[in-house]
C-alpha cells in the first residue's frame, strides 16, 4: 500500500485525469448531454456552474459510470472506459477506485459509526486491514477536523460535519480525481463555509478536483477553470476571472446575474 | 369457587406443557422463516429477471394460501411423494413456508427503504453489489423491517393454534382433550384463550414500543 | 376431476361465511371504534380491552370457545351460525382498529369547523368525519377482506363444510392425499385476486379524487 499521496500531481502531468469526447447521455427521450467533449488536467481544480437541469450533475456522474453515457469517449487517466458494450466488473472497479464522490446529500451510511463509514470501504475494496484502515480514517478524520467525531453516528453530526466525513471517507480510497456535486447546497451557509474550507485546502494540496457549485465566490478563488454548462452543452469555459467579469454569451451573463443577483 | 380454581389449577400443568410447545413450533417457524423471507427478498432484488419472477411466484403462493392448508398439505399430502414427517416437524415446515412468504414482503419493503443515495454512494466508492447488499442494505432494512416482523411473530404465534389439527400437542390440543374427557370445554378453552392473551397482549405493548422508539431516532 | 367438483361445492360456503362474518364485524366494528374515542373513560376503557381480547386470542380457539364451549353447555347452535359468530367478532376487532385509524386521519379542524358551523354532534361524525374515514380506511377494510377469506378455511375445524373441510375429507378418504389440497390452495388465491384488483382500483379512484 502506498502512503504517498497518489493526488499529487508531479508524476502525471502527461495524462489528462479525465477525457470526455462526444459523451452523449439520454434519460428515455431526453437529451441530457449533447456530445460534451472536456478535458481536466492531473492537479487541476474546475468548477462548474450553469442553470438547474443543464446536465452537471449528469455529465459528473457519467465520468464514473453512475450513468451510462450512448455513446462518446471517456478516458481517466489512461484507462478508456468502453461506451459501446457492457463494462466488466474488473473494469468498473477499477474506474470506481481512480475516481472518488461527494454528492450533495453526503450519503453517509447512518447504520454505521463516523470511523466504520471510512474504514468498511478501504476493507472490502482495498483489501486493507482493520488497524491500516483506521489508521487512514483516523488521519482523515483530523485533517477535516474531525478528529473527535470518530464514534459517533451521522445522524448525531450537523450537515456540514456529515459532508467533511463524506469528503473524508472518498479521499480514504486514494482515489486520483475527486468529483463534489453540488457539495454545500444542502448546508446552511455557515456550515458550507467549513466544508468549503476543507476543499479549498485540498485544492492547494494539489488534488485534481471536478466541482458542480453555485458558490461563485469559491469558484472565483480556487478554481483553475470555470466551466460553464447550460441546456446539456458547454456554453463556455476559461480562467474564472474572465468568464465571471467578461461572459462571452448572453445566456451566460444572464446566469451569471441572477447567481450575482441572490 | 374454589372448586372452579382447583380445576384450573389440575389443568394447569398440561396446558403450560402446550404452551411451551406452542411458543417452540412458532419460534423455531419464526427462525427458519425469516431466514427464507430475507432469501425471498434478496432474490426479488436481483438483477435477472426469472429470479424476480420465480421469487415473486413463490411468495404469492405462500401468501395466498391459508395456513391451515399449508399444515393439512404438508402433514397428509406429502407423505404421498415420500416425504414423512411427524407432527413437530411437519407443523414447523408448514410455517416456516408461512412465514417465509409473509414476512419476504415485510423484509422486502425494508431493503427498498434504504435510500437511492447510499447505494449510488456505495458503488462510487466501488463496493461489490454483494457487499453494498451485506454491510448496507440488509442491514439498515431488516432494522427498519423489525416492528412489522414482531407484529407478524404475534399473529404466527397464534396461527400455531392449527396444528393441533395435525395432532400436535400444544396449547389449543391440550386444551380441546381436557374438555373432551370432562366436558367442560367453556371452562378449559377460556382458560386457554387466556393464556394466548396472556402472551400477545403484552407482546403487542412491546412491539408498539419498539415501534415509538425507532421513530424517534429517524 | 371430482375432487375439484367437490370442492367447487365449497365457494359459496366459504363466501357466505366470509361475507356474514364481514358484514356483521363492520356493524359492531362501528360502535367499537367509537368507544375507544369516547369522553367516557370507562367505555373507552371497556372498548379498547374488548378488542384486545378479540385480536389477542386465536380465531379457531375463539371458534372452539363459542361452539366448544357456549354452544355444548350453554346455547346449541350449528357450526354455520357459531363460524359466522365467531368470525364476525375477531373481524369486529380487527376492523374497529381500522376505522380508528380512518378517523385519526381525520384533520383536527373539521371538528373545529363543524362545531363552528352548529352542527350537532350526530351530524359532525355521521355527515362529515365518518365519510372521510371511510376513504381511509377502505384499503385496509379490503385487505382485511382477503385475509378473511383465507382465515375462513378455520370453520372448517368445527365441520362447516367449506373448501377446506372438503379437501380435508377427500384426501383422507380418498386414494390421492395431495391434488385435494393443491386445488384447495389454488382456490383460495383465485378468491383473493379480484378482491385485490378491486382494492387497487378503488384505492386509485379514491387517490384521484383527494387529491383533486
Ligand atoms: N434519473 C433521471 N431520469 C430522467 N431525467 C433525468 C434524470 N436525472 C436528470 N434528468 C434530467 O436531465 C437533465 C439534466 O439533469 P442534471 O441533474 O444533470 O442537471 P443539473 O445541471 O445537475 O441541475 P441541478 O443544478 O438542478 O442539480 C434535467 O432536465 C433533468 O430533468
Ligand atoms: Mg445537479
Amino acid at each position: 500500500m502506498t502512503t504517498s499521496n497518489p493526488l499529487t500531481p508531479e508524476q502525471e502531468t502527461a495524462t489528462p485525469a479525465v477525457e470526455l469526447d462526444g459523451i452523449r447521455l439520454r434519460y428515455g427521450n431526453h437529451l441530457a448531454l449533447k456530445d460534451v467533449s472536456l478535458e481536466l488536467a492531473a492537479g487541476e481544480v474546475m468548477a462548474m456552474i450553469g442553470p438547474s437541469g443543464s446536465g452537471k450533475s449528469s455529465l459528473l456522474r457519467c465520468i464514473n459510470l453512475l450513468e451510462r453515457p450512448e455513446s462518446g469517449i471517456l478516458r481517466v487517466f489512461g484507462q478508456s472506459v468502453p461506451l459501446e458494450r457492457e463494462i466488466a466488473a474488473k473494469e468498473l472497479a477499477q474506474l470506481r477506485r481512480k475516481v472518488g464522490m461527494v454528492f450533495q446529500s453526503f450519503n453517509l451510511f447512518p447504520h454505521l459509526p463516523v470511523l466504520r463509514n471510512i474504514t468498511l470501504p478501504q476493507e472490502r475494496v482495498l483489501k486493507r486491514s482493520r488497524d491500516e484502515a483506521e489508521a487512514r480514517a483516523r488521519e482523515l478524520l483530523e485533517r477535516v477536523g474531525l478528529g473527535d467525531k470518530a464514534d459517533a453516528y451521522p445522524g448525531k453530526l450537523s450537515g456540514g460535519q456529515q459532508q467533511r466525513v463524506a469528503i473524508a471517507r472518498a479521499l480514504a480510497m486514494d482515489p486520483r480525481v475527486l468529483l463534489f456535486d453540488e457539495p454545500t447546497s444542502a448546508l446552511d451557509p455557515e456550515l458550507g463555509i467549513e466544508v468549503l474550507a476543507v476543499m479549498r485546502d485540498l485544492a492547494e494540496t494539489g488534488v485534481t478536483m471536478m466541482v458542480v457549485t453555485h458558490e461563485i465566490h469559491f469558484a472565483a478563488d480556487v478554481a483553475d477553470r470555470i466551466v460553464v454548462m447550460a441546456d446539456g452543452q458547454i456554453l463556455e469555459q476559461g480562467d474564472p476571472d474572465q468568464v465571471l467579469t467578461d461572459p462571452q454569451t448572453e445566456r451566460t451573463q444572464r446566469f451569471l446575474r441572477a447567481v450575482k443577483d441572490r | 369457587m374454589t372448586e372452579m380454581l382447583n380445576m384450573v389449577g389440575q389443568w394447569m400443568p398440561r396446558l403450560l406443557d402446550g404452551l411451551w410447545l406452542s411458543l417452540q413450533v412458532t419460534g423455531v417457524s419464526l427462525v427458519l422463516g425469516i431466514a427464507g423471507g430475507l432469501a425471498l427478498a434478496v432474490l426479488a432484488l436481483s438483477r435477472k429477471r426469472p429470479v424476480r419472477i420465480l421469487s415473486t411466484v413463490v411468495t404469492e403462493i405462500g401468501r395466498g394460501t391459508p395456513a391451515l392448508v399449508m399444515l393439512q398439505f404438508v402433514y397428509f399430502g406429502l407423505p404421498q411423494t415420500g416425504i414423512m414427517l411427524e407432527g413437530f416437524a411437519a407443523a414447523a415446515t408448514a410455517l416456516t413456508l408461512t412465514t417465509a412468504a409473509y414476512t419476504s414482503e415485510i423484509i422486502r419493503a425494508g431493503l427498498k427503504s434504504v435510500p437511492q443515495g447510499e447505494l449510488e454512494a456505495s458503488s462510487a466508492l466501488g463496493i461489490s453489489r454483494r457487499d453494498s447488499l451485506r454491510f448496507i442494505i440488509i442491514p439498515q432494512g431488516m432494522r427498519i423491517a423489525i416492528p412489522s416482523l414482531l407484529g407478524f411473530s404475534i399473529l404466527m404465534f397464534q396461527v400455531s393454534s392449527l396444528a393441533f389439527t395435525i395432532g400436535l400437542p400444544e396449547l389449543l390440543s391440550q386444551a380441546y382433550s381436557i374438555g373432551a374427557s370432562n366436558f367442560r370445554y367453556l371452562e378449559v378453552l377460556t382458560v386457554a384463550g387466556l393464556l394466548y392473551l396472556a402472551v400477545t397482549i403484552p407482546a403487542g405493548w412491546f412491539t408498539r414500543r419498539v415501534e415509538r422508539k425507532m421513530s424517534q431516532h429517524l | 376431476m371430482s375432487i375439484l367438483l367437490a370442492l367447487l361445492y365449497g365457494i359459496p360456503v366459504t363466501v357466505g361465511v366470509t361475507a356474514c362474518s364481514f358484514l356483521i364485524g363492520m356493524v359492531l366494528a362501528a360502535f367499537l371504534a367509537l368507544g375507544v374515542r369516547s369522553r367516557h373513560s370507562a367505555l373507552g376503557a371497556l372498548s379498547r380491552a374488548t378488542i384486545d381480547v378479540l385480536r389477542g386470542i386465536p380465531p379457531v380457539v375463539f371458534l372452539f370457545i363459542i361452539f366448544f364451549g357456549i354452544g355444548n353447555q350453554l346455547l346449541r347452535m350449528n357450526p354455520f351460525t357459531a363460524a359466522v359468530i365467531g368470525l364476525g367478532l375477531i373481524s369486529a376487532g380487527h376492523l374497529a382498529e381500522i376505522y380508528r385509524g380512518g378517523l385519526s386521519a381525520v384533520h383536527k379542524g373539521q371538528y373545529e369547523a363543524s362545531s363552528a358551523l352548529g352542527l350537532t354532534g350526530a351530524d359532525t361524525m355521521g355527515r362529515i368525519i365518518a365519510p372521510q374515514a371511510f376513504r381511509v380506511a377502505l384499503p385496509g377494510m379490503t385487505t382485511y377482506a382477503i385475509s378473511l377469506i383465507k382465515d375462513s378455511s378455520i370453520v372448517s375445524t368445527i365441520g362447516v363444510a367449506e373448501i377446506m373441510f372438503i379437501a380435508n375429507q377427500s384426501a383422507r378418504s380418498g386414494a390421492d392425499g395431495l391434488t385435494p389440497f393443491l386445488i384447495a390452495a389454488a382456490i383460495y388465491i383465485l378468491l383473493g385476486t379480484p378482491l385485490a384488483w378491486a382494492a387497487r382500483s378503488v384505492e386509485a379512484k379514491l387517490h384521484v379524487r383527494i387529491s383533486r
